[in-house]
């Protein structure tokens, strides 16, 4: 049983970047499937493939890079994760956060994190941008456990308010100002990757979920873990069962996902400067 | 010249490598404390975070740290001290453990469950289980007890899982009554007698160990749990898997209702527990008693 992860392996890692960059990002972003047209919007780039950084695992899915980009949004210091790791790749746990935690020892204080979701409520249409309130965790792994790191956080970190609720608000008047249309709700993370049976949506439903989704949700708790602030927004890539009519494939993820994009991009620089 | 504990200590088994089946585990587990007390033992006692007192109405008669205790996983949380106490209470002879294993400690549920396998072997007839919780049902308040009477199991592992041992008990163990119901009646007895206030309810356990979102309490709730916590249920199933009756009770440490979840830390869950404390060891005390 050894611990959550090796806290020595986040450090060269981290040091190994830190002399990449000669800067300290404040905030991290993880760019989830499809939203990858961010990072062209970050200024004076500079770019570093996961292959290269010691201990960084190597993302697997199409439509995910693999790549880290430090760089400037508006005149902050961000460091972005083009490319994450899910847990169905076959990752552990703690190889999942492991980005987060170094991010952490960067300097990020405050992190991003999107995703692309399947759109439980029925007020949600494809394309749909979702503020995320609150996660169900229904992955039958924690990064948590194991051994707990106290210089990364508490035994029981609280869970209360997973995302800033000063980072929400700012994202909300922002919408209003930029007239771009933002709805809010609770994303429940599955294991996947087989995507869900009605008969699972119509369970997510019940028990309070909005949206459904792979990811975010373990990348969440670590942050929370580490005390970091985090925002979450999902573009909804599909309806909800009743409207399903028919097979939904990664492609149309993909699609819907980066055509949707554009407004996240949007969003996300305007709550930066 | 070494003695045998140092002896012991230095070439006792990695957990990770175990090189012999869990059925021998158990045997050596058991030859340890049988060879140090060897009468027979009546009743086991598991006691759950911040709720170690009732230990001091116990008259001791021996402490066994767990480390002495060959293939017994060793505790990591802070709280939990780590040995096994035999001494009398209420009249019986019990075996209480100090500190218990948590799934989010990163044991497996074998580990997690491997004393009430030999608390089985060494002779308890009944399993005495306390926890605290994070209480979901709206009329639950802070400091205040609730006799489990069913639970919902949300672990991703069971203790059960693999080739099932048939000498310790069936494939398919039945669960429509983990708790004795009798004992869940006389204990809620006892309470009125002694002007306790004290629910009973289910008790759902996730494994942890972040405290879970407000979206999480209320499906929790939406499933029919009335408490949340993140233990009891794999050491409850392989004592039903032994045919063992049980009792298990938890102190509500937290509030989980909409409404009412706030922050906490676990220095509030045990300042709650202490609350509930002196309650629950009345209650416990009394039943023993009764059997």
């Amino acid at each position: 049983m050894g611990k959550i992860l090796n806290l020595q392996q986040c450090r060269e890692s981290a040091a190994f970047i830190s002399k990449r960059i000669d800067g300290v990002p404040k905030v991290g972003i993880i760019l989830g499937s499809g939203l990858g047209g961010l990072v062209y919007d970050i200024e004076s780039p500079n770019i570093i493939p996961y292959a290269e950084i010691p201990h960084f695992p190597a993302s697997t899915v199409e439509g995910h890079k693999g790549e880290l980009i430090y760089g400037f949004l508006k005149g902050s210091p961000v460091i972005a994760m083009a490319g994450r790791f899910h847990y169905y790749e076959g990752y552990d746990m703690a190889e999942v956060v492991f980005p987060i935690r170094v991010m952490k020892l960067l300097g990020v204080e405050k992190l991003i994190v999107t995703n692309a979701a399947g759109g439980l409520s029925p007020d949600f249409e494809a394309g749909d941008l979702m503020l995320i309130e609150d996660i169900i965790s229904l992955l039958p792994d924690n990064p948590l456990r194991g051994l707990n790191e106290e210089e990364f956080g508490p035994r029981f970190p609280d869970m209360s308010e997973p995302f800033d609720a000063e980072w929400s608000e700012r994202i909300k008047s922002k919408a209003v100002e930029l007239q771009i249309k933002l709805k809010s709700g609770t994303y429940i993370g599955l294991t996947g990757p087989s995507l869900e049976s009605k008969a699972e949506i119509n369970y997510c439903r019940i028990i309070g979920g909005d949206a459904v989704g792979m990811s975010t949700v373990p990348e969440v708790i670590a942050a929370n873990h580490l005390g970091l602030k985090v925002l979450g927004i999902s573009v909804i890539t599909n309806e909800s069962i009743p409207k399903i009519a028919k097979e939904f494939t990664h492609a149309d993820v993909v699609d819907v996902a980066q055509r949707s994009g554009r407004k996240l991009v949007e969003l996300v620089k305007g709550i930066l400067n | 010249m070494l003695n045998s504990l140092t002896y012991f200590r230095k070439n006792k088994p990695m957990r990770q490598e175990p090189s012999i089946d869990y059925a021998e585990q158990i045997q050596y587990a058991f030859d340890h404390i049988h060879h140090i007390y060897s009468d027979p033992l009546e009743v086991g006692i598991i006691l759950g975070t911040g709720l170690g007192q009732l230990i001091q109405n116990i008259d001791i008669i021996k402490e066994i740290p767990y480390d002495e205790i060959p293939y017994f996983p060793v505790s990591t949380v802070e709280s939990h001290h780590g040995r096994l106490i035999i001494g009398k209470l209420s009249g019986r002879t019990v075996l209480a453990m100090q500190g218990r294993f948590h799934y989010y400690e990163g044991y497996s549920m074998k580990e997690v469950t491997f004393p009430v396998r030999v608390m089985k072997k060494l002779g308890i007839q009944h399993l005495f289980v306390s926890n605290a919780a994070g209480g979901l049902n709206p009329d639950y308040g802070i400091g205040e007890l609730m006799i489990i009477n069913d639970h919902i199991d949300l672990f991703p592992e069971n203790p059960l899982r693999g080739k099932n041992l048939d000498e310790l008990g069936v494939r398919f163990p039945d669960m429509s009554e983990p708790y004795d119901l009798k004992l869940v009646e006389n204990g809620i007895e006892i309470a009125k007698e002694n002007g306790l206030k004290v629910h009973q309810g289910v008790y759902a356990a996730v494994q942890g160990p972040n405290l879970e979102t407000k979206a999480e309490y209320k499906y929790l709730r939406t499933i029919g749990a009335d408490a949340i916590g993140m233990s009891t249920i794999p050491e409850v199933i392989v004592a039903r898997h032994m045919d063992l009756p049980v009792f298990a009770i938890s102190a509500i440490t937290d509030l989980c209702s909409p409404g009412n979840v706030k922050k906490i830390s676990i220095s509030e869950v045990l300042a709650a527990a202490a609350i509930a404390e002196p309650g629950m060891s009345l209650i416990i005390r009394e039943l023993i008693k009764t059997l």
